[in-house]
């Protein structure tokens, strides 16, 4: 029972910010369904589906990671 | 089984110094628990700031210090490997040996996947690619040395934590904030790891996206602004020219967006590990840290990876003309046929 309504603001602003990560989530697992699929079907071109995976998932998770900053910036520098 | 084996656990030889260490681990932890640190998001300066004549305000921070040495690993690794293979070279070895053997093979790794993507466009590309993967890469990969972000200078702080000596000269932080004699203090580390500090990812996405400009400059000339003011169709194809101007203003906000997520992500994924470190070493003492230590390991890895592959990718689609696309629309295609 310490703190103060500016600090709950904080810690509850920032997990909001963070309900971002569910789409990044849903579209990660989107993405390595598709590719492993790919890859089950013809193995020949395992390399290059999993270059392009990587990039697909890195393109998914930087919007996660968007919210990460925001959560963390709400956090540690105050706004 | 020979007697070799047999010594063997879980892959691991001498396992009694496994338990050693897990217990001394446990019992180290019970006498001084360690603190959650102070969480900070811009650097910690360990000199006072200087007013330089074009720069402004300038003070050597913990994240510099962590570039130099991160420059240092890189040019020690350098110079070993041509070292070392010009000595395989004038014994008439046909293959270099230990981490220069390695560090070729991670090389050949990177040249051939620049080549699927870049094509002819390969040599000048892959040095982009390689350098920026191994700065990130290393720099990443100092967050695992024990020392870094836990060694420095203590200042006194009103949400610290009390000191106790050790030895002469070393201080150790104690975790109990009740009998605080000597006044509470906060620590700043010498190194912080590289990518913490938003000033090195943005420097890092700038050097990639305007390199990506350059090399399309280079490859189409003038032509390659046509990507972002596409006015060639705009009247002869009432409806498509419109829709293709549209995507070329397009294309010139998402070179802008492209700084963004790229320094964004390097930076999420780094602080937000360093961040996890510390609170899991804070929550669960031992043996906890290890398996986030390995989770930290692939992270830094796979960001090494994807932001130097996301400038090779970029750069090899900026020296690609986009004269083709003119061709794409349905009459066209329906000609062809």
């Amino acid at each position: 029972m310490e703190g103060n309504i500016y600090q709950m603001g904080q810690v509850i602003g920032a997990g909001l910010a963070m309900m971002g990560a569910i789409g990044a989530g849903a579209g990660i697992g989107i993405v390595v369904s598709g590719a492993v699929q790919a890859m089950g079907r013809n193995p020949d071109f395992a390399g290059t589906i999993q270059t392009n995976m990587i990039l697909g998932i890195a393109f998914a998770e930087s919007i996660a990671i968007y919210c990460l900053v925001v959560a963390l910036l709400i956090l540690f520098v105050g706004v | 089984m020979t007697a070799s084996s047999n010594n063997r656990i879980l892959g691991i030889k001498n396992r009694y110094l496994v338990l050693v260490l897990l217990i001394g681990w446990a019992v180290a932890y019970n006498i001084m628990p360690p603190v959650l640190v102070h969480i900070q998001l811009p650097p910690e300066e360990l000199t006072h700031p200087v007013q330089l004549p074009i720069l402004g305000k300038f003070a050597f921070t913990n994240t510099m210090a962590a570039m130099l040495l991160a420059d240092l690993i890189l040019l020690v690794l350098a110079f070993a490997f041509s070292r070392s293979a010009r000595a395989a070279l004038a014994a008439g070895a046909r293959a270099i040996s230990g981490v220069s053997g390695a560090l070729e093979a991670l090389m050949e790794a990177l040249y051939g996947l620049t080549e699927t993507n870049a094509g002819r466009w390969t040599r000048e590309i892959f040095p982009w690619f390689a350098t920026i993967m191994l700065v990130v890469l290393v720099n990443n990969w100092l967050e695992l040395i024990p020392g870094v972000d836990s060694i420095g200078i203590l200042h006194a702080d009103e949400h610290g934590y009390p000191v106790q000596e050790l030895a002469f000269g070393t201080t150790l932080v104690a975790g109990d904030a009740h009998h605080a004699a000597g006044g509470l203090f906060g620590l700043v580390p010498f190194v912080r790891v590289n990518s913490t500090d938003l000033n090195f990812t943005v420097a890092l996405a700038l050097i990639a996206v305007v390199m990506v400009q350059v090399f399309g400059i280079r490859a189409l000339g003038v032509g390659y602004f046509k990507k972002f003011w596409n006015t060639s169709t705009l009247f002869t194809k009432p409806m498509f020219g419109v829709i293709d101007f549209g995507v070329g203003l397009l294309e010139l906000v998402s070179e802008f967006s492209k700084i963004l997520s790229f320094s964004f992500r390097l930076f999420g994924n780094v602080f937000a590990g360093s961040v996890l470190l510390f609170v899991i070493g804070f929550l669960v003492p031992s043996f906890a840290q290890t398996i986030f230590l390995m989770l930290e390991f692939g992270v830094g890895l796979i960001q090494a990876v994807v932001f130097g592959m996301l400038t090779m990718v970029f750069m090899s689609q900026a020296v690609v003309s986009h004269h083709g696309d003119e061709h794409a629309d349905p009459e066209g295609a329906a000609a062809q046929h």
